[in-house]
C-alpha cells in the first residue's frame, strides 16, 4: 500500500515555498503530533509562512501528517526505506530533506505514539505510610500496624488532551492483605522472568 | 461490690439475681451453656443458630427461655468488656466472683476465656475501622502487539484490578503499569512488609 496518494505527494511540494529548513522541520513535528482534528487550525497557522492559500495549506498539512504517521506506523528506520516511499519525479532536495528530518525524529515520535496509546488509567505515582493503631471502639488498647497506600492514577491521556485528570486513591492494607498481595506480585515477577528468558 | 475490671459503669441491678440463678445450675449444665456462649462469641454472625441452641438448652433443662435470655445477657457483659480491655483470665474470674458467681463456675468460665481469647481478639481487631480496605487484587499482563499508530509494538503491559471496600460497597479500580513501574511497586511493597514486620 502506498504511503500517500499521488495528489498528496504533489501537495508536499508546496514545502518548497517554506522560508527555511527549520520551518520545514517544525512543520513536520507539528503535523506528526497533531491529531487529525487539529490539522485544520494548524493549516491556518501555516498559511502565511508557506505563502499558500487555505486549501493548499490544508492539503499540505494533511499530507505531511499522513507521511510522518505512516513512517512511524511501519517502523521504518532506514533512509532507503523512507526514500523509496516518494515517487520518481519528486523534487530530489526536498525528498532528502524530508527523509533527514524524519530520521532525526523517528524514535522520539515512536515514543510519543507509545505514550499516547490507549490504555487503562495509568499509575503515575505511589506513596505509602505505616500506622500503628493503638485504640478503637472494639479494643481499647492495641498495637496493630497497618499500611496506607496512595496511588495516583491518571485517566487515559487521549481522552483528556492537555489536561490529564489525576485522581488519588488511598487504600488501607492489613499485614495479611499485604502478604497476599506480595505473593501475587512475586508470581507476576516470576512469570515475567520466564517470558524474558525465552 | 468492689471495682470491676471489665467495666467502669455501674452494673444493672438484675445481674446479681441472674448470677444467683446461674449458681443453681449443675456443673454439666453450666459447661453446656458456656459452650453455647463461646460458640456465639467466636462466630457473632450466627445469631439464629445461637438463639436455636439457647432454646434447646432451655427445653432440655426445663428452664423458661425468657429468664434464660436475661441470664445470658448478664453473662455476656463480662466477656464483651474483657475483650475491649484485654483482660487476663484471672481478672475475668475475679469479676465473675465479684458479681456473685460461685468460685467453681467463675474459674471454669475464666479457663474457657483463656482458651478462646486469641480468636476473640483477632475478631475484634478485624472489626476495627479500615479506610478503603483493599479486599482483593486481580492481575493480568501481556504484550501489546500493535496499535493504530504503531504496526509492531512488542511492549509489556501489566493491568491490576483492585477491589476496594468503600463504606459498605465494593468498588473496582483498574490500573495499568509499565514494567519499570511494576518493579518499583514491588520493591516499595517489600519495604512496607519489612516495616510492618518490625512493628508486629
Amino acid at each position: 500500500m502506498a504511503a500517500l496518494r499521488e495528489a498528496e505527494f504533489a501537495a508536499l511540494q508546496g514545502l518548497l515555498k517554506a522560508p527555511s529548513k527549520d520551518a520545514v522541520r517544525q512543520l513536520c513535528q507539528d503535523c506528526f503530533s497533531s491529531p487529525p482534528a487539529g490539522l485544520g487550525p494548524l493549516a491556518q497557522r501555516a498559511c502565511p509562512g508557506l505563502a499558500a492559500g487555505p486549501e493548499e495549506a490544508e492539503q499540505l498539512v494533511s499530507a505531511l501528517h499522513n507521511l510522518t504517521r505512516h513512517v512511524v506506523y511501519r517502523g521504518l528506520t532506514r533512509a532507503e526505506d523512507i526514500l523509496s516511499l516518494f515517487p520518481e519525479n519528486f523534487h530530489q532536495n526536498l525528498k532528502n530533506l524530508l527523509t533527514k528530518i524524519i530520521l532525526e525524529n523517528i524514535s522520539a515520535w515512536r515514543n510519543e505514539a507509545q505514550a499516547s496509546q490507549i490504555s487503562l488509567p495509568r499509575l503515575v505515582d505511589m506513596d505509602w505510610r505505616v500506622d500503628i493503631k493503638t485504640s478503637s471502639d472494639s479494643i481499647i488498647r492495641m498495637a496493630v500496624p497497618t499500611c496506607l497506600l496512595q496511588l495516583k492514577i491518571q485517566e487515559d491521556a487521549a481522552l483528556c488532551g492537555n489536561n490529564p485528570v489525576v485522581s488519588a486513591l488511598t487504600v488501607e492494607l492489613s499485614k495479611e492483605t499485604l502478604d497476599t498481595m506480595l505473593e501475587g506480585l512475586g508470581r507476576i515477577r516470576d512469570q515475567l522472568s520466564a517470558v524474558a528468558n525465552k | 461490690m468492689g471495682l470491676l475490671n471489665f467495666t467502669r459503669d455501674p452494673v444493672p441491678e438484675a445481674v446479681s439475681g441472674d448470677m444467683h440463678n446461674l449458681n443453681q445450675l449443675s456443673a454439666q449444665q453450666f459447661s453446656a451453656l458456656t459452650e453455647v456462649l463461646f460458640r456465639f462469641l467466636t462466630e457473632p454472625k450466627e445469631v439464629e443458630r445461637f438463639l436455636a441452641q439457647l432454646s434447646d438448652f432451655a427445653t432440655m433443662n426445663k428452664i423458661s427461655l425468657g429468664p434464660l435470655k436475661n441470664i445470658v445477657k448478664s453473662i455476656l457483659l463480662v466477656p464483651n468488656g474483657a475483650l475491649k480491655r484485654n483482660l487476663s483470665s484471672e481478672q475475668v474470674r475475679a469479676d465473675f466472683i465479684a458479681l456473685g458467681l460461685s468460685e467453681e463456675k467463675a474459674s471454669y468460665f475464666a479457663e474457657q476465656w483463656k482458651v478462646n481469647s486469641p480468636t476473640l481478639t483477632r475478631l475484634a481487631v478485624g472489626q476495627t475501622l479500615m479506610i478503603n480496605q483493599l479486599i482483593d487484587m486481580e492481575w493480568k499482563f501481556g504484550v501489546t502487539a500493535g496499535s493504530s499508530e504503531l504496526e509492531k509494538v512488542g511492549s509489556i503491559f501489566l493491568q491490576l484490578k483492585l477491589v476496594i471496600k468503600k463504606g459498605s460497597q465494593l468498588e473496582n479500580v483498574y490500573v495499568e503499569l509499565t514494567l519499570p513501574q511494576f518493579y518499583s511497586f514491588l520493591h516499595e511493597m517489600e519495604r512496607v512488609k519489612t516495616s510492618l514486620e518490625s512493628f508486629s
